[in-house]
């Protein structure tokens, strides 16, 4: 059995190596940037260290591509809403109702452009870092705002837990679909409603387990002198390498050009 | 030095039954239960029996309510020492998987240690340590997932040794194990105590398992029933048997002869020392037995026959995996068939192809000679007619009454009114669940009991062939017992053709008449019991077993017949056997 959670994509490339806190903070500052771009330069830069990113982590075009499909639709709503709806501008063309303004027709290409950036941007992050690690960058970069309630510890613990039982209770909501097979359940046929109702069976078996899981697990925890975020040490900290300083001032350089270029 | 010291330990709890009456619960009655330093103790019991409670009462799980509970001389019931007890005192549980934290091996055995702040350097080391000290320090960087269970039960070991404990309580660490992995299990705890010096305490219910302790202390119903050595506490034969629990086939089998022959001691643990002590008293020349099968000589008939069936897992890719090699098989209306092999050897996609929930690619089934894939559309009929429990069929339990629970299979499968009212009923009374349950919740009932209800689900429907994947699997010795009488009923009354999967060679042994042993995806052997234990050695070579008993025979210079799998029968040949 083979589930891969998330879209970790290995390649072992300079992108994949880099410290999880390095993308995760690139990415925000690239995002940053984004919303900060109005220019067509500053896009078209954007746009070049986003194809620079992708070129470093070779990750196939294709396994980009496949966050935007996603999103397909909210690219045709936002091109249909823009196109028709925005009347500022020179009018291009004028048929019945509908209206298209040069306004428009830039809006609609703007607003494009950076969610297509945005997505493909995101998409490296999560194509190139494990969930394991991301979750750890997370959990030392929301450190600092423990002091005003953040639960930085508890929600990487939380995320964490959930990577390591996504893939047994997919193994097991396998097994009672089997078992309930096997006493003359019928999954494939039927209107929505009776495939509703055909969802019981599985569904109650697995909470019912999925609960007995977390008592039992809690109590391990609890056995292994886990209380929380008291007085606890990690095996693996953490560090900062080489290429995590040149990548910081890489998109550090990008950053500004952009807001000097915008 | 008693590291663990319990004085009139007493614990209780309060069940709130559903008609918001309370009942106060004594789960431990007053046990005075000292361990020391270094010691292999295992604690046997029933189900329910309070050992549990025991061992949660140790690491500070649970707090007591009655009586003293000493460890390394810190009391339990004070609050601030349970952190510096819980380090002391690591706990390893019985469902490999609900105690695995993270995704990675290493970090997993690293979670203690970190949880009580160890220097990172330091927590390294203890890692590397652990890892070793169970062998599975070339599985440190893999996804727990990818493991078997007994390696995952071994990682759980890890990440309690890593914190350095000087004690490891097991509860019931094997209970969900096939038997390789539960050798793996044993032989790491052995280990352990004898090398490292760890304190062990292994709560169980496999007589094997704690055959191999110092000591043993049986609880019974919140008491100390009896305690001892192994030779101490299994040769009170009728005690430990009215207690529900087993004890080794050879131990009886002394047992039995003892009374009649004082010659023979009454202590025998080992088939070794058992051969040794019959020679010893010396064995009449020539002795001859010879038990006549009632081999019922009419005509049989076929009822499931598979012809050429292969099953190959993700053909062509890296994960292919051969799963089942040209299997041929002829089942016979009303044969019992015990089934047996490792985890791995193809047993469970041949029972699962065997009512169409895998569907045959290559090769065919045919259930009284209709191929059972040919009309897909009349799939409910075949799993209807062939009955298949999966393992931990209670999993499955959904309903809100186990009156619906068991009427889920049939209304499935169209029957309704006046009949489904009597299939429910007759199913139920069958697995012995009274009327006065039907109206309530299935997820009331104690774990033997729900996995009653579950297979009364399935003889609802009224099948011909009823498989069962190990039925018995993580009962206690009473629960078993009354799982097999059930299905001895079903084939012995109901004249119903059954198919048993099942890791024990003594409980198939007992009801089979026929046994499949499944290996690499091929059948290596099928045929009469008496016959398969013939090719012990072969069994060996392949990782199984033969019963006690027929190893006592075939290492004794007499001639008896094979299918002699009763105690107490083998009991009698022998002492007619012995010279006087």
């Amino acid at each position: 059995m083979n589930i891969t959670i998330g879209q970790y994509y290995p390649t072992n490339s300079n992108i994949h190596k880099l410290d999880a806190r390095t993308k995760i903070l690139s990415t925000f500052i690239y995002i940053l940037a984004i919303f900060f771009a109005k220019s067509f330069i500053s896009y078209n830069l954007c746009a070049l260290f986003l194809i620079f990113c992708i070129n470093i982590s070779k990750v196939p075009f294709k396994m980009l591509l496949g966050g935007l499909k996603s999103i397909l639709i909210i690219i045709i709503f936002t091109v249909l809403m823009n196109m028709f709806l925005i009347r500022s501008g020179d009018v291009l063309i004028k048929f019945w109702i509908i209206n298209i303004t040069s306004d428009g027709v830039i809006m609609t290409f703007r607003l494009v452009a950076r969610l297509i950036l945005l997505v493909v941007g995101t998409s490296i992050l999560t194509l190139s870092t494990t969930p394991i690690a991301l979750t750890e960058g997370m959990e030392v970069l929301l450190k600092p705002y423990k002091k005003i309630g953040v639960p930085a510890h508890e929600i990487a613990m939380m995320m964490s837990i959930s990577l390591r039982f996504i893939p047994t209770l997919i193994d097991e909501l396998d097994k009672i679909k089997k078992a309930q097979m096997a006493r003359g359940a019928d999954f494939d046929t039927g209107n929505i409603v009776a495939k509703a109702k055909s969802m019981v069976p599985l569904l109650v078996p697995l909470f019912v387990s999925a609960f007995r899981r977390a008592e039992e697990l809690a109590m391990a925890m609890e056995a292994r002198c886990y209380r929380g975020d008291i007085n606890r040490t990690k095996m693996k900290k953490l560090e900062y390498k080489k290429n995590d300083f040149i990548a910081y001032s890489v998109i550090g350089i990008v950053f500004v050009l952009v807001l000097i270029l915008r | 030095m008693d590291f663990i010291k319990s004085k009139n330990l007493k614990y209780e709890y309060v069940k709130v039954e559903d008609d918001n009456k309370k009942e106060i619960i004594e789960a431990l009655k007053g046990v005075d239960i000292n361990i020391k330093k270094g010691e292999f103790v295992a604690v046997l019991g029933q189900n329910g029996s309070g050992k549990s409670t025991f061992a949660k009462l140790i690491n500070g799980l649970n707090t007591l309510s009655g009586g003293t509970l000493f460890v390394k001389g810190l009391d339990t019931s004070e609050i601030d020492n349970i952190w510096e007890i819980r380090k002391n005192v690591g706990m390893v549980f019985q469902n490999p998987d609900n105690q695995i934290i993270a995704t990675i091996v290493e970090e997993d055995v690293a979670f203690g240690p970190e949880n009580i702040g160890m220097p990172p350097e330091e927590i390294v080391e203890n890692v590397d340590k652990a890892l070793k000290a169970v062998s599975m320090e070339e599985f440190r960087e893999d996804a727990p997932m990818y493991l078997s269970g007994g390696q995952k039960q071994r990682v759980a070991i890890a990440g309690v040794l890593a914190m350095k404990p000087e004690c490891i309580v097991l509860d019931e660490p094997t209970a969900m194990l096939d038997p390789k992995g539960r050798q793996e299990v044993l032989s790491t705890i052995t280990r352990l105590n004898k090398e490292e010096k760890i304190t062990i305490v292994l709560i169980t219910h496999y007589m094997e398992e704690a055959a191999l302790a110092d000591r043993i202390i049986v609880i019974n119903n919140g008491e100390v029933a009896i305690e001892g050595t192994p030779k101490e506490v299994f040769k009170n034969v009728e005690l430990m048997k009215k207690l529900h629990l087993d004890v080794p086939q050879v131990t009886e089998l002394s047992y039995y002869i003892n009374k009649a022959n004082k010659k023979m001691p009454n202590d025998v643990l080992e088939i070794e020392s058992f051969v040794e002590s019959i020679n010893k008293i010396g064995l009449k020349k020539g002795f001859e037995y010879k038990k006549v099968e009632r081999e019922t000589e009419e005509e049989k008939e076929p009822i499931l026959e598979i012809k050429n069936l292969s099953c190959i897992y993700s053909e062509g890719t890296a994960f292919e995996k051969v799963a089942l090699k040209d299997v041929n098989l002829t089942i016979n209306k009303g044969e019992f068939i015990g089934l047996i092999g490792h985890t791995g050897s193809g047993k469970s996609t041949l029972i699962q192809h065997l009512n169409a929930l895998i569907k045959a690619e290559k090769g065919n089934i045919y259930f009284k000679g209709v191929d059972i894939n040919s009309d897909r559309k009349r799939l409910k009929e075949v799993r209807e007619k062939i009955g298949l429990v999966f393992q931990y069929p209670e999993h499955q339990i959904f309903e809100a009454t186990i009156y619906d629970e068991v009427a889920f299979g049939p209304k499935n499968c169209g029957v309704d009114g006046e009949e489904l009212d009597r299939r429910v009923k007759e199913a139920l009374s069958f697995v012995g669940i009274k009327e006065d349950y039907y109206k309530k919740s299935p997820f009331e009932l104690s774990g033997g009991q729900k996995r009653r209800v579950a297979i009364a689900s399935i003889l609802a429907m009224k099948p011909e062939i009823l498989i069962l994947d190990e039925p018995m699997a993580g009962l206690d010795p009473f629960g078993r017992d009354e799982i097999l009488g059930n299905i001895k009923r079903l084939h012995k009354e109901l004249g119903m053709t059954i198919i048993l999967v099942s890791h024990s060679m003594e409980d198939i042994s007992s009801i089979a008449d026929k046994i499949l042993v499944m290996n690499k995806g091929c059948v290596e052997m099928f045929d009469r019991v008496e016959k398969v234990f013939e090719k012990e050695k072969r069994l060996e070579e392949i990782g199984l077993s033969v019963p006690q008993l027929t190893k006592v025979f075939s290492r004794l210079d007499i001639n008896v017949s094979k299918n002699i799998f009763n105690v107490k029968e083998g009991a009698e040949i022998l002492i007619s056997a012995l010279e006087k």
